[in-house]
């Protein structure tokens, strides 16, 4: 087996949009890709700084997504407003214990999942660790695989307001919650698109 | 299959390899960080072509029939992609609904009109006007459709209701779940792998 070596070694850069291998020389001063016309870097450019950003904009909203109520519902029971969490827990004590579950995940432990992966990543980046660093992309790739899924609290509260419209049983409507929580799905996916995986494996002096 | 590309550059770790043919099939991965480097590609133009009309064929019975509907006593109401965006139509809650509205609706609807424009002109040799912008914004815009999203939320609210209220799974559902299938088969061949056809397209 032939020993890896990394682009800059061979004066190539990567175009990350058409995956092109781009000789330094043909680059030029606009720092375009030839073939796509993107621009390329070595390295995304202030990568650890976008991410830290988004990530803490999305530590932020996600406590108003948590603590203000995302469905209001009225009806022959009278008039609730329901939180992610009480959802959650409605669900488990109801016994439908698999829709808690999948709630669960979407809405809480996919977010708290990328808050601390990107914020692990982004502090061993800082160190110039060379902990695990396979596992650290694999991380990466997680990360970015499992963000749209939060998604899901929001398309369930919007189909429940659509759907339930009767004024005599009972009517549902979003509340401020719903748009936190949206915000959270999409500042986090900004700062996991943000990060540059190749960080990881960069040795500076 | 030769690929077009004689340097692979690994996305992840930027590890450089010497690309080999792939036999349909294969998946090459990085020996360095296991990320994929590259995928068989077979798709002909005509077969991207037959799963982008059936993408919008999909996209359209799911926008045009209800997903889900509950009927009591007369009284019908019904969702699709559309009445759950106007649902979140509440004051300042609308920027919800616009979230809702890109990922779920204009994005998907995006990506297939530019698909069908860009293989169009490929079916005919001919490189479409703003192939390279219209490239970039594919692979831009590709991290934010979320139809398998809307299509789990939708199963989601089926049983979170059914407690309640007698609701039923219109046509839509099924469009939604195939809309997912062949959005998912043509997301396998990536922006990147488009450009493989572009050699062939003559500037």
């Amino acid at each position: 087996m032939t020993p890896l070596r990394q682009a800059l070694d061979f004066g190539l850069v990567l175009c990350r949009t058409c995956g092109l291998a781009v000789s330094h020389l043909s680059v030029g001063a606009e720092r375009r890709c030839p073939r796509c016309q993107s621009r390329i870097a070595h390295r995304t450019p202030s990568s650890t700084e976008m991410t830290l950003g988004w990530l803490i904009a999305g530590i932020v909203f996600y406590i108003p997504a948590n603590l203000l109520p995302v469905m209001h519902t009225s009806g022959l029971l009278g008039e609730t407003d329901s939180t992610i969490v009480g959802g959650i827990l409605e669900f488990w004590r109801s016994g439908d214990w698999d829709i808690a579950l999948l709630i669960f995940i979407a809405s809480v432990a996919v977010p708290f999942t990328k808050f601390i992966a990107i914020g692990l990543l982004l502090l061993t980046v800082r160190k110039n660790s060379r902990w695990e660093q396979r596992q650290r992309t694999g991380l990466y790739r997680i990360v970015e695989f499992i963000g749209y899924w939060s998604m899901l609290d929001v398309i369930v509260v919007a189909l429940t307001s659509a759907l339930m419209q009767f004024e005599v049983l009972g009517t549902a409507e979003p509340r401020a919650g719903i748009a936190f929580f949206c915000a959270v799905v999409v500042v986090t996916m900004l700062s996991a698109l943000s990060f540059d995986p190749r960080l990881i494996w960069d040795r500076r002096a | 299959m030769v690929p077009a590309d004689p340097i692979l550059i690994c996305r992840d770790c930027d590890t450089v390899y010497r690309a080999i043919p792939l036999r349909p099939g294969d998946v090459a991965l990085c020996r360095r960080c296991d990320a994929v480097l590259a995928r068989y590609f077979g798709a002909k133009v005509e077969s991207g072509l037959a799963l982008v009309c059936a993408a919008a064929i999909f996209f359209a019975i799911a926008n045009l029939t209800p997903i889900l509907s509950i009927d009591i006593a007369g009284i019908e109401t019904k969702a699709n992609i559309w009445f759950a965006v106007r649902s979140l139509q509440h004051g300042w809650i609308c920027v919800a609904a616009l979230g809702l509205a890109c990922t779920t609706f204009l994005i998907p609807a995006v990506q297939m009109a530019l698909l069908l424009w860009v293989l169009l002109f490929a079916r005919v040799g001919r490189r479409p006007p703003g192939f390279g912008p219209i490239m970039r914004l594919l692979h831009q815009i590709r991290p934010w459709s979320m139809t398998e999203v809307f299509l789990l939320g939708a199963l989601v609210a089926i049983v979170k209701l059914a407690n309640w209220v007698p609701i039923t799974a219109g046509a839509g559902i099924w469009a939604i779940a195939a809309l997912t299938t062949v959005l998912a088969l043509l997301g396998r061949c990536d922006p990147a792998s488009w450009w493989l056809i572009a050699p062939a397209v003559k500037a």
